[in-house]
């Protein structure tokens, strides 16, 4: 059989598989709770959220006026007469006493009255809204228009604060920079009638309306508003495309993470595992059903929102990546807790990798390291370019096709049907990849893989440590560096340490020290080249990147990294592989800090 | 069903938890948040409401102001944080793309009292934290420059709204109605969700392994045995709400009732548990189990939110001190369903350990 049709078969008996299982019991109860699901809603929407109901309590003297509060749910509202609220005025967290208002000199105080603040503002707006006379009620409109700012790594590198604060001398600009602004026209160009309509639009529209708005391109703050309506844009909007393109994505992942792990339950893969298909075939043919759901989830929502189908690409990525931990996760856990577990663990580290740097899309070049950023940009028309594409999604590329590369190699018997604990059956995958024949070649491949891995973690610490004040972030930023690049370092020789004890003499570790230092070097070198050209020109790409600049130094310090982690285990065994690893970082840190300040003064 | 069974089962399921350390991926998880924490707070709080970024900031803005003269300089006169300065257009545009100021307002020479509206264009720096605090500043100043100007032209309304006296607030905005009226039901909800996916788990393993037939040849009945699953994942569920309050009340958040706020926890949780079990016998397999239960577990939340006086809301009351005796009675009937359900699962795990039983 050639490799095509044993993934076709494989791929044919995988969907008629999960489709019998799923198909014949949940289909009909999964339809049933569709329908309820719906009736369920149209219920919530008719009588609202309930969540915040009564917190706070409120005395009113004055129907008129308690007619305004009444709305809002979160006051419970009580009407006396004015001496007996005021005599009990320590039992309410607001009081009304002849239109004046007096809040509880306390937190819950202070939030009730901003909450009656609010409410005292939309009445007024309902009541200006019913002027016959519009521009009586409604003087004032406002017309939005955005600039585009972005923020080059400069203004952050001279460590100089990057926003627009005022400061004695007046501001000036730059010459010779953007194109002619035309001032506007002071006459308004829009109805009377279309403002009337636009206004009872925004009165009725739903809390949610800004999220929706982020999604369909055209948000509600196109056009003129009133002040009232102006809402502040939010980077953080961007968490709904969490919501809407990665979470449905994530589930899909989930079967195939189970489909995986029902093939090592009871052994019930041996079957497969038996037949003339090599592995590889099995799991692309494992995996190509649902990479084919999650492509047609993904394009049904794009299309369900009206997004261009471009949107569709840096998805691509984001899928592989969460199959290929799917496949990973589910070969290594030992039950299916373990598996819950971590699969949740896991899932809150991608979505905050995916999400946190589309919070600075449009100001800053850090934020292309998420594929996310770039559907952002999709959306709001602006699109990307073909090298933005590879800077955002090779690292995701390389770690997926690593780690079904290492998910292949390990899908044989031995690895899926043993019981050992959770790290040792991934150390057992890792050492299943070195080649006896050949240690210090495996051990130089080894290590050039990891960099895509070394690099993602680095750039979440960039992410983590990029709003905190300058020399504390670099600090922080240099340790946790130098102890991920060691830690990768010594994944190799652990493996093989545990594996083959005979195999760790002083000559061995000295030749496997070398071979993973060069390896790691020319991953570093060969990564970086082909895609975060942008980031190392910045400082913060200076202190991940520093053993980039001379060649031997950084040979020798990555050598040693791993001489001195491998001593220890030499010496001390595998419990001495922590105190290995945390001397290894100190070492590192120290070089790259001595080089940083060197470098800066 | 024995007591003394339930306590053996429970005990090997805890074991099992804790040899696997897979709980420890939960603090880890914590942990993790937590970094993100100050990062999370100040971005939640502002997705809740957006205004509160306000609060972040107490460095002075330069806005830029083109056009007419207006009375609307003697509103940012009044402000301490906003400095005014009057540029041409183009350097104004010029000046915002180069972060020199903050934003740009361009007012026309409409006079105040004119037939028409006054159309004033905001020119601001695209999806940006800056601008969004911004936005927030300018929208107070507009707002009170609409108070003026609606006072100006009061002689072409026709109704008035009833008038009310504020006081002069002190003091920032708050995370009040986030924090108790948002983060701590869905803190306190969290840790049920995960008990009842874990008895998912539980159960579908024991069926999936077939460990099944060791566990019944011993003179544990089946139904004690699920009893001893479920009681492993109740307990976990006011351990981990006690200790997200504990851990709130550290961080200066107070929160009142803890006791009958774990309470209604602890009932809701073991809720959910029974119906996840339910489902988990039903399916005796994890993949479908987890899949019609969370489809389940979104009906139920939506539905339970849309009802007032809900376990949730109570919650919310319990933690701010407005709950009144009232909950005692939603607690009640919460109980009583979870009791009817407790009394299903029974039913339904004796009659399946008996065709068990007669099988063999």
């Amino acid at each position: 059989m050639s490799r095509a049709s044993s993934i076709w078969t494989i791929a044919v008996w995988e969907m008629n598989r999960s489709m019998t299982t799923m198909g014949r019991h949940v289909l009909p109860l999964a339809a049933g709770l569709l329908v309820l699901l719906v009736l369920v809603m149209g219920f919530a929407a008719s009588s609202g959220v309930h969540m915040q109901d009564g917190i706070y309590r409120i005395g009113i003297d004055d129907p008129e006026v308690a007619r305004i509060v009444a709305p809002d749910n979160r006051f419970t509202l009580y009407l006396d007469d004015g001496p007996a609220l005021w005599e009990n005025r320590f039992a309410y967290d607001i009081i009304i006493l002849n239109g004046e208002v007096y809040a509880a000199e306390t937190e819950k105080g202070l939030a009730a009255l901003k909450t009656l603040k609010r409410d005292y503002d939309g009445y007024v707006s309902r009541v200006a809204a019913g002027e016959p006379d519009l521009f009586a009620g409604y003087p004032l409109w406002i017309d939005l228009e955005y600039v585009k700012s972005e923020l080059d790594f400069q203004t952050v590198m001279s460590g100089e604060q990057a926003s627009p604060t005022a400061d004695t001398r007046v501001p000036r600009a730059t010459p010779g920079s953007v194109e002619a602004v035309t001032p506007p026209p002071s006459a308004m160009l829009v109805s009377e009638d279309d403002l009337r309509v636009h206004l009872a639009e925004a009165r009725s529209d739903h809390p949610m309306s800004r999220y929706t708005g982020i999604l369909s391109g055209s948000s509600a703050t196109d056009g003129l508003l009133v002040p009232s309506e102006l809402s502040p844009p939010l980077p953080y909007d961007a968490l709904i495309l969490v919501f809407v393109f990665i979470f449905p994505l994530y589930f899909t992942s989930q079967f195939f993470m189970m489909s995986v792990m029902n093939e090592r339950v009871g052994r019930a893969g041996e079957a497969l595992l038996s037949t003339p298909i090599r592995s590889s075939a099995i799991v692309i043919g494992k995996a190509l059903p649902y990479f084919g759901l999650m492509l047609i989830i993904a394009g049904a929502i794009t299309v369900f929102i009206g997004a261009p189908l471009t949107i569709l690409l840096p998805l691509i990525p984001v899928i592989l990546f969460f199959l290929a931990n799917a496949l990973i996760i589910g070969m290594a856990s030992r039950s299916f807790k373990e598996l819950s577990f971590v699969s949740i663990f896991f899932s809150t580290l991608a979505t905050s990798y995916l999400f946190f740097p589309t919070i600075f899309a449009n100001t800053h070049v850090i934020s292309i390291i998420s594929p996310l950023t770039l559907i952002v940009l999709e959306l709001q028309g602006e699109g990307f370019t073909a090298m933005e594409y590879v800077y955002s999604t090779a690292l995701f590329f390389a770690t997926s096709i690593i780690l079904f590369y290492l998910g292949t190699i390990n899908f044989r018997e031995e690895r899926l049907f043993s019981e050992k604990p959770l790290t040792s059956r991934l150390a057992d995958f890792i050492s299943g990849a070195i080649n006896r024949d050949h240690p210090n070649l495996a051990l130089f491949i080894l290590a050039a893989f990891t960099i895509p891995f070394v690099f993602m973690a680095q750039m979440m610490t960039l992410v983590l440590f990029f709003n905190i004040p300058m020399p504390l972030s670099l600090v922080l930023l240099t340790v946790s560096a130098a102890f991920i690049e060691e830690f990768a370092k010594s994944i190799g020789i652990y493996a093989v340490a545990r594996e083959r004890p005979t195999f760790l003499t002083p000559k061995n570790l000295i030749f496997g020290a070398v071979a993973i230092g060069l390896g790691f070097l020319v991953g570093e070198k060969l990564l970086l080249f082909a895609t975060l050209a942008q980031i190392t020109e910045s400082i913060f790409g200076s202190v991940l990147f520093l053993s980039l600049q001379v060649l031997w130094m950084p040979l020798l310090l990555h050598i040693t990294g791993v001489l001195i982690t491998g001593g220890f285990l030499l010496l001390g065994g595998r419990h001495a592989y922590v105190p290995g690893l945390i001397a290894a970082s100190v070492v590192h840190s120290l070089y790259n800090l001595y080089f940083l300040t060197g470098g800066l003064l | 069903m024995n007591g003394r069974h339930i306590g053996i089962i429970a005990k090997k399921e805890f074991l099992g938890l804790s040899s696997e350390k897979t709980i420890l991926f939960a603090v880890l998880l914590q942990v993790f948040i937590a970094m993100f924490s100050s990062f999370l707070m100040v971005g939640l709080t502002a997705m809740y409401d957006p205004e509160a970024i306000e609060s972040y900031s107490a460095t002075t803005y330069g806005v830029g102001y083109t056009g007419a003269d207006s009375p609307l300089i003697d509103e940012f006169a009044k402000r301490d944080d906003l400095v005014l300065y009057r540029m041409d257009l183009q350097t104004a545009i010029d000046a915002l793309s180069d972060r020199q100021i903050a934003a740009v307002v361009h007012v026309p020479d409409t006079p105040p009292d004119a037939e028409g509206p006054i159309t004033i264009t905001l020119y601001l720096i695209q999806n940006d934290l800056q601008s969004s605090i911004i936005n927030v500043k300018l929208k107070e100043v507009l707002q009170s420059y609409e108070r003026e100007l609606r006072e100006v032209r009061a002689d072409r309304m026709v109704s008035y709204p009833i008038g009310l006296n504020f006081p002069k607030a002190s003091g920032g905005e708050s995370f009040f109605e986030f924090v108790y009226g948002l983060l701590i039901p869905l803190l306190v909800l969290l840790p049920a969700i995960v008990s009842a996916a874990l008895i998912i788990d539980l159960i579908t393993e024991e069926y999936q392994r077939q460990t099944l037939e060791t566990l019944i040849s011993t003179p544990i009945t089946y139904t004690e045995m699920i009893w001893g699953k479920i009681a492993t994942c109740a307990v976990l569920v006011p351990v981990q709400a006690g200790a997200w309050l504990l851990l709130l009340g550290l961080n200066g958040i107070a929160v009142g009732n803890i006791a009958a706020i774990l309470l209604h926890a602890s009932v809701g949780g073991l809720f959910l548990i029974l119906l996840a079990a339910i489902v988990a016998l039903h399916y005796r397999e994890r993949t479908s189990a987890q899949f019609v239960f969370s489809t389940a577990l979104v009906v139920v939340f939506l539905f339970v939110m849309a009802v007032p006086y809900n376990p949730l809301n109570l919650i919310v009351r319990l933690a701010v001190d407005t709950a009144g005796p009232i909950h005692w009675l939603i607690l009640a009937l919460t109980a009583g369903a979870t009791v009817l359900l407790g009394w299903a699962a029974t039913a339904y795990a004796q009659k399946i350990g008996e065709s068990g039983q007669k099988e063999r």
